[in-house]
Protein backbone atom coordinates (compact mmCIF):
# COMPACT_ATOMS: atom_id res chain seq x y z
CA UNK A 1 0.00 0.00 0.00
CA UNK A 2 1.44 3.72 -0.48
CA UNK A 3 3.18 4.74 2.48
CA UNK A 4 1.99 8.32 1.93
CA UNK A 5 -1.37 7.19 2.29
CA UNK A 6 -0.70 5.03 5.18
CA UNK A 7 1.09 8.16 6.98
CA UNK A 8 -2.56 10.18 5.89
CA UNK A 9 -4.19 7.51 7.84
CA UNK A 10 -2.48 7.57 10.83
CA UNK A 11 -2.56 11.89 11.12
CA UNK A 12 -6.16 11.10 10.41
CA UNK A 13 -6.31 8.37 12.82
CA UNK A 14 -4.88 11.25 15.66
CA UNK A 15 -7.03 13.77 14.49
CA UNK A 16 -3.66 15.81 13.15
CA UNK A 17 -4.90 15.78 9.08
CA UNK A 18 -5.44 19.00 7.26
CA UNK A 19 -9.52 19.46 6.65
CA UNK A 20 -8.96 19.13 2.81
CA UNK A 21 -7.31 15.68 3.27
CA UNK A 22 -9.51 14.36 5.63
CA UNK A 23 -12.19 15.22 3.00
CA UNK A 24 -10.79 12.62 0.41
CA UNK A 25 -9.27 10.38 3.04
CA UNK A 26 -12.54 9.65 4.63
CA UNK A 27 -14.13 9.23 1.05
CA UNK A 28 -11.43 6.56 0.22
CA UNK A 29 -11.65 4.66 4.08
CA UNK A 30 -15.16 4.25 4.08
CA UNK A 31 -14.87 1.77 0.61
CA UNK A 32 -11.27 0.73 0.84
CA UNK A 33 -11.52 -2.53 3.31
CA UNK A 34 -7.61 -2.96 3.49
CA UNK A 35 -8.12 0.58 4.57
CA UNK A 36 -10.58 0.10 7.30
CA UNK A 37 -9.02 -2.75 8.09
CA UNK A 38 -5.72 -0.91 8.87
CA UNK A 39 -7.53 1.90 10.70
CA UNK A 40 -8.99 -0.89 12.92
CA UNK A 41 -5.67 -2.03 14.21
CA UNK A 42 -4.65 1.41 15.30
CA UNK A 43 -7.80 1.76 17.44
CA UNK A 44 -6.64 -1.79 18.95
CA UNK A 45 -3.20 -0.67 19.49
CA UNK A 46 -4.21 2.39 21.05
CA UNK A 47 -6.41 0.67 23.00
CA UNK A 48 -3.43 -2.11 24.00
CA UNK A 49 -1.44 1.00 24.73
CA UNK A 50 -3.72 1.77 27.19
CA UNK A 51 -4.36 -1.15 28.65
CA UNK A 52 -7.99 -0.74 29.47
CA UNK A 53 -9.16 -2.88 31.92
CA UNK A 54 -12.08 -5.14 30.85
CA UNK A 55 -12.05 -4.11 27.25
CA UNK A 56 -11.71 -6.84 24.71
CA UNK A 57 -9.19 -6.06 22.21
CA UNK A 58 -11.44 -8.39 20.12
CA UNK A 59 -14.70 -6.42 20.56
CA UNK A 60 -17.27 -7.23 17.78
CA UNK A 61 -19.33 -4.12 18.49
CA UNK A 62 -18.32 -2.59 15.11
CA UNK A 63 -19.47 -5.62 13.18
CA UNK A 64 -22.85 -6.02 15.15
CA UNK A 65 -23.28 -2.46 14.59
CA UNK A 66 -22.54 -2.50 10.67
CA UNK A 67 -25.14 -5.80 10.29
CA UNK A 68 -27.48 -3.69 12.20
CA UNK A 69 -27.05 -0.81 10.42
CA UNK A 70 -27.77 -3.05 6.98
CA UNK A 71 -31.38 -2.65 7.47
CA UNK A 72 -31.41 0.99 8.15
CA UNK A 73 -32.05 3.59 6.26
CA UNK A 74 -29.41 6.18 4.36
CA UNK A 75 -29.25 9.40 6.17
CA UNK A 76 -28.96 11.01 3.00
CA UNK A 77 -30.39 14.24 2.93
CA UNK A 78 -31.55 14.39 6.64
CA UNK A 79 -28.30 16.39 7.84
CA UNK A 80 -28.48 19.69 10.29
CA UNK A 81 -26.91 23.03 8.55
CA UNK A 82 -23.65 22.80 8.86
CA UNK A 83 -21.80 24.78 11.25
CA UNK A 84 -19.51 26.59 8.66
CA UNK A 85 -22.50 27.51 6.64
CA UNK A 86 -23.96 29.27 9.45
CA UNK A 87 -20.94 31.22 10.61
CA UNK A 88 -22.02 34.34 8.85
CA UNK A 89 -24.73 34.79 10.10
CA UNK A 90 -23.47 35.99 13.56
CA UNK A 91 -21.78 38.83 12.31
CA UNK A 92 -24.35 39.85 9.49
CA UNK A 93 -26.79 39.66 12.45
CA UNK A 94 -24.66 42.08 14.79
CA UNK A 95 -24.41 44.54 11.63
CA UNK A 96 -27.68 44.47 11.33
CA UNK A 97 -28.95 45.54 14.65
CA UNK A 98 -25.89 47.85 14.86
CA UNK A 99 -27.06 49.94 11.62
CA UNK A 100 -30.85 49.58 13.07
CA UNK A 101 -30.00 51.06 16.63
CA UNK A 102 -28.25 53.70 14.90
CA UNK A 103 -30.72 54.94 12.54
CA UNK A 104 -33.06 54.98 15.32
CA UNK A 105 -31.23 56.91 16.96
CA UNK A 106 -30.42 59.36 14.48
CA UNK A 107 -34.57 59.69 13.95
CA UNK A 108 -34.98 60.36 17.43
CA UNK A 109 -32.68 63.02 18.05
CA UNK A 110 -34.05 64.64 15.04
CA UNK A 111 -37.74 64.61 16.30
CA UNK A 112 -36.61 65.86 19.72
CA UNK A 113 -34.54 69.05 18.11
CA UNK A 114 -36.37 72.66 18.73
CA UNK A 115 -38.54 73.42 15.96
CA UNK A 116 -36.30 75.35 13.03
CA UNK A 117 -32.93 73.76 15.05
CA UNK A 118 -31.17 72.05 13.02
CA UNK A 119 -29.34 68.80 14.84
CA UNK A 120 -26.00 68.59 13.84
CA UNK A 121 -24.87 65.25 13.17
CA UNK A 122 -21.02 66.00 12.28
CA UNK A 123 -18.69 64.17 11.92
CA UNK A 124 -15.72 63.71 14.59
CA UNK A 125 -13.43 65.93 12.65
CA UNK A 126 -16.22 68.90 13.22
CA UNK A 127 -16.50 68.55 16.53
CA UNK A 128 -14.42 71.80 17.00
CA UNK A 129 -17.07 73.60 15.12
CA UNK A 130 -19.52 72.88 17.88
CA UNK A 131 -16.67 74.59 20.94
CA UNK A 132 -17.09 77.60 19.25
CA UNK A 133 -20.61 77.96 19.63
CA UNK A 134 -20.96 77.05 23.29
CA UNK A 135 -19.36 80.66 24.89
CA UNK A 136 -21.86 82.39 22.36
CA UNK A 137 -24.30 80.52 25.46
CA UNK A 138 -22.30 81.73 28.06
CA UNK A 139 -21.53 85.19 27.32
CA UNK A 140 -25.76 85.80 27.73
CA UNK A 141 -25.09 85.67 30.99
CA UNK A 142 -23.13 89.10 32.95
CA UNK A 143 -20.95 88.45 35.24
CA UNK A 144 -21.67 88.93 39.28
CA UNK A 145 -18.94 90.03 41.57
CA UNK A 146 -18.05 87.92 44.69
CA UNK A 147 -20.03 85.11 43.68
CA UNK A 148 -18.66 81.43 43.10
CA UNK A 149 -18.00 80.16 39.89
CA UNK A 150 -20.23 78.25 37.59
CA UNK A 151 -19.09 76.24 34.62
CA UNK A 152 -22.72 74.87 33.10
CA UNK A 153 -25.89 76.99 34.19
CA UNK A 154 -26.32 80.74 32.75
CA UNK A 155 -27.88 82.71 34.82
CA UNK A 156 -31.82 83.89 34.60
CA UNK A 157 -34.04 86.26 36.01
CA UNK A 158 -34.51 85.41 39.75
CA UNK A 159 -38.20 83.50 40.54
CA UNK A 160 -38.37 83.10 36.61
CA UNK A 161 -39.14 79.43 35.48
CA UNK A 162 -35.53 78.39 34.34
CA UNK A 163 -35.47 76.02 31.12
CA UNK A 164 -32.15 75.88 28.90
CA UNK A 165 -32.61 74.14 25.46
CA UNK A 166 -31.62 70.43 25.69
CA UNK A 167 -29.93 70.52 22.12
CA UNK A 168 -27.72 73.96 23.42
CA UNK A 169 -27.50 72.09 26.58
CA UNK A 170 -26.19 68.86 25.09
CA UNK A 171 -23.87 71.22 22.71
CA UNK A 172 -22.55 72.88 25.85
CA UNK A 173 -21.70 69.82 27.49
CA UNK A 174 -19.73 68.55 24.47
CA UNK A 175 -17.77 71.77 24.41
CA UNK A 176 -17.08 71.68 27.44
CA UNK A 177 -16.07 67.97 27.48
CA UNK A 178 -12.35 68.76 28.61
CA UNK A 179 -13.36 69.64 32.29
CA UNK A 180 -15.79 66.66 32.94
CA UNK A 181 -14.69 62.87 33.23
CA UNK A 182 -15.89 60.82 30.06
CA UNK A 183 -18.52 59.14 32.78
CA UNK A 184 -20.43 61.65 33.79
CA UNK A 185 -20.65 63.52 30.52
CA UNK A 186 -22.10 60.45 29.11
CA UNK A 187 -24.39 60.28 32.08
CA UNK A 188 -25.42 63.62 31.70
CA UNK A 189 -26.39 63.49 27.74
CA UNK A 190 -27.80 60.00 28.29
CA UNK A 191 -30.57 61.89 30.56
CA UNK A 192 -31.32 64.29 27.84
CA UNK A 193 -32.17 61.62 24.98
CA UNK A 194 -34.35 59.46 27.54
CA UNK A 195 -35.93 62.48 29.11
CA UNK A 196 -39.99 62.58 28.54
CA UNK A 197 -41.03 64.14 25.17
CA UNK A 198 -42.74 67.37 26.92
CA UNK A 199 -39.26 67.58 28.12
CA UNK A 200 -37.03 66.51 25.83
CA UNK A 201 -36.80 69.68 24.06
CA UNK A 202 -36.26 71.76 27.19
CA UNK A 203 -34.46 71.40 30.58
CA UNK A 204 -35.80 72.82 33.84
CA UNK A 205 -32.53 74.02 35.60
CA UNK A 206 -31.96 75.91 39.03
CA UNK A 207 -30.89 79.24 39.08
CA UNK A 208 -30.15 80.04 42.68
CA UNK A 209 -26.72 80.90 43.22
CA UNK A 210 -26.20 80.97 39.51
CA UNK A 211 -23.59 83.55 37.94
CA UNK A 212 -21.70 84.15 34.99
CA UNK A 213 -19.20 81.85 33.91
CA UNK A 214 -16.71 84.53 33.33
CA UNK A 215 -13.88 81.97 33.65
CA UNK A 216 -15.38 79.03 31.48
CA UNK A 217 -16.10 81.78 29.06
CA UNK A 218 -12.00 83.21 29.03
CA UNK A 219 -11.31 79.63 28.67
CA UNK A 220 -13.15 78.32 25.89
CA UNK A 221 -11.98 81.95 23.95
CA UNK A 222 -8.20 80.74 24.26
CA UNK B 1 -6.10 21.80 10.57
CA UNK B 2 -8.51 21.77 13.44
CA UNK B 3 -9.39 19.17 16.27
CA UNK B 4 -11.89 16.69 15.19
CA UNK B 5 -11.76 17.31 11.60
CA UNK B 6 -11.60 13.62 10.84
CA UNK B 7 -14.36 12.97 12.62
CA UNK B 8 -16.16 15.93 11.14
CA UNK B 9 -15.35 14.73 7.65
CA UNK B 10 -16.36 10.85 8.57
CA UNK B 11 -19.77 12.41 10.22
CA UNK B 12 -20.63 14.10 6.56
CA UNK B 13 -19.88 11.44 4.80
CA UNK B 14 -22.50 9.46 6.85
CA UNK B 15 -25.04 12.87 6.90
CA UNK B 16 -25.04 12.14 2.91
CA UNK B 17 -25.87 8.68 2.97
CA UNK B 18 -22.61 6.95 3.69
CA UNK B 19 -23.01 4.14 5.74
CA UNK B 20 -19.36 2.94 5.07
CA UNK B 21 -18.08 6.27 7.09
CA UNK B 22 -20.12 5.33 10.17
CA UNK B 23 -18.27 2.08 10.59
CA UNK B 24 -14.99 4.03 10.60
CA UNK B 25 -16.46 6.05 13.51
CA UNK B 26 -17.41 2.59 15.22
CA UNK B 27 -14.23 0.86 14.85
CA UNK B 28 -12.38 4.23 16.33
CA UNK B 29 -14.49 4.63 18.75
CA UNK B 30 -15.91 0.95 20.06
CA UNK B 31 -12.95 0.22 22.72
CA UNK B 32 -13.39 3.63 24.53
CA UNK B 33 -17.27 3.72 24.67
CA UNK B 34 -16.76 0.02 25.79
CA UNK B 35 -14.96 1.27 28.50
CA UNK B 36 -16.54 4.14 29.41
CA UNK B 37 -19.57 1.82 29.64
CA UNK B 38 -17.80 -0.43 32.19
CA UNK B 39 -18.65 2.59 34.89
CA UNK B 40 -21.62 1.33 34.77
CA UNK B 41 -21.42 -2.23 34.15
CA UNK B 42 -19.29 -5.10 35.28
CA UNK B 43 -19.98 -6.99 32.81
CA UNK B 44 -17.62 -6.98 29.52
CA UNK B 45 -20.41 -8.40 27.50
CA UNK B 46 -23.49 -6.15 28.75
CA UNK B 47 -21.02 -3.32 28.32
CA UNK B 48 -20.22 -4.10 24.77
CA UNK B 49 -24.58 -4.59 24.07
CA UNK B 50 -24.77 -1.07 25.61
CA UNK B 51 -21.96 0.50 23.50
CA UNK B 52 -23.25 -1.15 20.54
CA UNK B 53 -26.88 0.65 21.50
CA UNK B 54 -25.29 4.05 21.66
CA UNK B 55 -23.88 3.57 18.49
CA UNK B 56 -27.10 2.77 17.35
CA UNK B 57 -28.54 5.50 18.97
CA UNK B 58 -25.81 7.92 17.24
CA UNK B 59 -26.23 6.67 14.06
CA UNK B 60 -30.49 7.91 14.16
CA UNK B 61 -29.75 10.61 15.76
CA UNK B 62 -26.95 11.83 13.34
CA UNK B 63 -29.21 14.28 11.16
CA UNK B 64 -29.22 16.55 13.79
CA UNK B 65 -25.70 16.43 15.04
CA UNK B 66 -24.65 19.75 13.48
CA UNK B 67 -20.98 19.76 14.88
CA UNK B 68 -21.10 22.44 17.73
CA UNK B 69 -19.25 19.73 19.42
CA UNK B 70 -16.26 17.20 18.95
CA UNK B 71 -17.86 13.90 17.60
CA UNK B 72 -16.93 12.10 20.34
CA UNK B 73 -18.03 14.27 23.14
CA UNK B 74 -21.34 13.86 21.60
CA UNK B 75 -21.25 10.24 21.21
CA UNK B 76 -20.03 10.18 24.78
CA UNK B 77 -23.52 11.46 26.17
CA UNK B 78 -25.35 9.12 24.09
CA UNK B 79 -23.64 6.28 25.51
CA UNK B 80 -23.54 7.69 29.52
CA UNK B 81 -27.98 7.91 28.35
CA UNK B 82 -27.95 4.45 27.35
CA UNK B 83 -25.84 3.31 30.47
CA UNK B 84 -27.90 4.97 32.74
CA UNK B 85 -31.01 3.39 31.34
CA UNK B 86 -29.76 0.27 31.39
CA UNK B 87 -29.21 -0.18 34.78
CA UNK B 88 -32.32 0.87 35.57
CA UNK B 89 -33.95 -1.27 33.22
CA UNK B 90 -31.57 -4.00 33.34
CA UNK B 91 -33.92 -6.18 36.04
CA UNK B 92 -37.63 -5.37 34.63
CA UNK B 93 -36.20 -6.65 31.10
CA UNK B 94 -33.93 -7.68 28.93
CA UNK B 95 -32.05 -5.06 26.18
CA UNK B 96 -33.48 -6.03 23.10
CA UNK B 97 -32.58 -5.16 20.04
CA UNK B 98 -34.29 -4.24 16.18
CA UNK B 99 -32.25 -6.88 14.44
CA UNK B 100 -33.69 -8.09 11.62
CA UNK B 101 -34.58 -12.02 12.00
CA UNK B 102 -35.15 -12.50 8.58
CA UNK B 103 -31.13 -11.66 7.39
CA UNK B 104 -29.30 -14.66 8.27
CA UNK B 105 -25.97 -12.72 8.54
CA UNK B 106 -27.90 -10.79 11.33
CA UNK B 107 -28.71 -14.08 13.07
CA UNK B 108 -25.46 -15.56 13.02
CA UNK B 109 -23.73 -12.18 14.49
CA UNK B 110 -26.90 -12.59 17.25
CA UNK B 111 -25.18 -16.12 18.00
CA UNK B 112 -21.38 -15.02 18.33
CA UNK B 113 -22.62 -12.03 20.33
CA UNK B 114 -21.67 -14.18 24.00
CA UNK B 115 -18.05 -14.72 22.32
CA UNK B 116 -16.62 -11.73 24.05
CA UNK B 117 -17.11 -13.92 27.24
CA UNK B 118 -15.34 -17.14 26.09
CA UNK B 119 -11.88 -18.33 27.38
CA UNK B 120 -10.68 -17.86 23.87
CA UNK B 121 -11.73 -14.13 23.80
CA UNK B 122 -9.78 -13.60 26.83
CA UNK B 123 -6.55 -15.73 25.63
CA UNK B 124 -6.94 -13.40 22.48
CA UNK B 125 -7.61 -9.70 24.34
CA UNK B 126 -4.38 -11.09 26.17
CA UNK B 127 -2.54 -11.83 23.09
CA UNK B 128 -3.33 -8.92 21.52
CA UNK B 129 -1.88 -7.16 24.70
CA UNK B 130 1.12 -9.12 24.65
CA UNK B 131 2.25 -8.62 20.72
CA UNK B 132 1.56 -4.78 20.87
CA UNK B 133 3.70 -4.48 24.34
CA UNK B 134 6.41 -6.60 22.78
CA UNK B 135 6.73 -4.52 19.37
CA UNK B 136 6.62 -1.43 21.56
CA UNK B 137 9.48 -2.38 23.34
CA UNK B 138 11.52 -3.29 20.37
CA UNK B 139 10.61 0.03 19.05
CA UNK B 140 13.83 2.60 18.41
CA UNK B 141 13.45 5.11 21.54
CA UNK B 142 12.48 7.94 19.28
CA UNK B 143 9.78 6.06 17.92
CA UNK B 144 8.42 4.83 21.15
CA UNK B 145 8.52 8.09 22.70
CA UNK B 146 6.27 9.89 20.07
CA UNK B 147 3.76 6.64 20.10
CA UNK B 148 3.61 6.43 24.06
CA UNK B 149 2.99 10.05 24.16
CA UNK B 150 0.59 10.16 21.83
CA UNK B 151 -1.55 7.05 22.81
CA UNK B 152 -0.91 6.62 26.16
CA UNK B 153 -0.82 10.79 26.95
CA UNK B 154 -2.85 11.63 24.90
CA UNK B 155 -0.73 14.72 23.85
CA UNK B 156 -1.14 16.45 20.39
CA UNK B 157 1.52 16.29 17.58
CA UNK B 158 3.11 19.49 18.28
CA UNK B 159 2.82 18.80 22.34
CA UNK B 160 5.29 16.00 21.35
CA UNK B 161 7.14 17.85 19.43
CA UNK B 162 7.88 20.30 22.05
CA UNK B 163 8.75 17.75 24.78
CA UNK B 164 11.07 15.90 21.89
CA UNK B 165 12.51 19.08 20.50
CA UNK B 166 11.83 18.39 16.72
CA UNK B 167 9.47 19.56 14.00
CA UNK B 168 5.72 18.10 14.01
CA UNK B 169 6.06 16.51 10.44
CA UNK B 170 8.90 14.04 12.25
CA UNK B 171 6.56 13.63 15.12
CA UNK B 172 4.27 12.58 12.54
CA UNK B 173 6.27 10.41 10.38
CA UNK B 174 7.68 8.64 14.13
CA UNK B 175 4.06 8.23 14.78
CA UNK B 176 3.45 6.22 11.89
CA UNK B 177 6.68 4.36 11.53
CA UNK B 178 5.70 2.74 15.17
CA UNK B 179 2.56 2.22 14.04
CA UNK B 180 3.35 0.14 10.80
CA UNK B 181 6.34 -1.75 13.05
CA UNK B 182 3.63 -2.89 15.47
CA UNK B 183 0.81 -3.48 13.05
CA UNK B 184 3.30 -5.47 11.08
CA UNK B 185 3.24 -8.36 14.08
CA UNK B 186 -0.74 -7.53 14.66
CA UNK B 187 -1.86 -8.16 11.47
CA UNK B 188 -0.89 -11.89 12.12
CA UNK B 189 -3.37 -12.11 14.82
CA UNK B 190 -5.98 -10.10 12.85
CA UNK B 191 -5.19 -11.85 9.20
CA UNK B 192 -8.80 -10.93 7.08
CA UNK B 193 -10.22 -8.36 9.62
CA UNK B 194 -10.31 -10.51 12.67
CA UNK B 195 -9.38 -13.84 10.97
CA UNK B 196 -7.70 -15.56 13.99
CA UNK B 197 -10.01 -13.91 16.05
CA UNK B 198 -13.19 -15.29 14.18
CA UNK B 199 -11.54 -18.94 14.22
CA UNK B 200 -10.90 -18.66 18.02
CA UNK B 201 -14.31 -17.53 18.92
Amino acid sequence: MNEELDSQLSAMFDDELASAECELLARRLSRDTELKARWERYAVIAAAVRAERGVRLNARVARRVSVMLGSEPALAGQSAPRRSERRWLRPAAGAAVAAGVAAVSILWLRAQAPPGAVVATPPLAAVPAVRVTAPAVVRAAPPRAGGPDSYVVPPVARGAAAVVPATELANYVVAHSMFSSPVARRNLLSSFMTSEPGEAGMIPVSTEGAQAPARDAKSNAQ
Amino acid sequence: MGADASDLSLVRRVQRGDKGAFDALVLKYQHKLVKLVMRYVRNPAEAEDIAQEAFIKAYRALPQFRGDSAFYTWLYRIAINTAKNAVVSRDRSPIEYNIDRNSEESYDMQGRMKDSETPEALVLTDEIRSIVNAAIDALPEDLRTAIVLRELEGLSYEEIAAAMDCPVGTVRSRIFRAREAIDRRLREVFEGGLGRAEELG
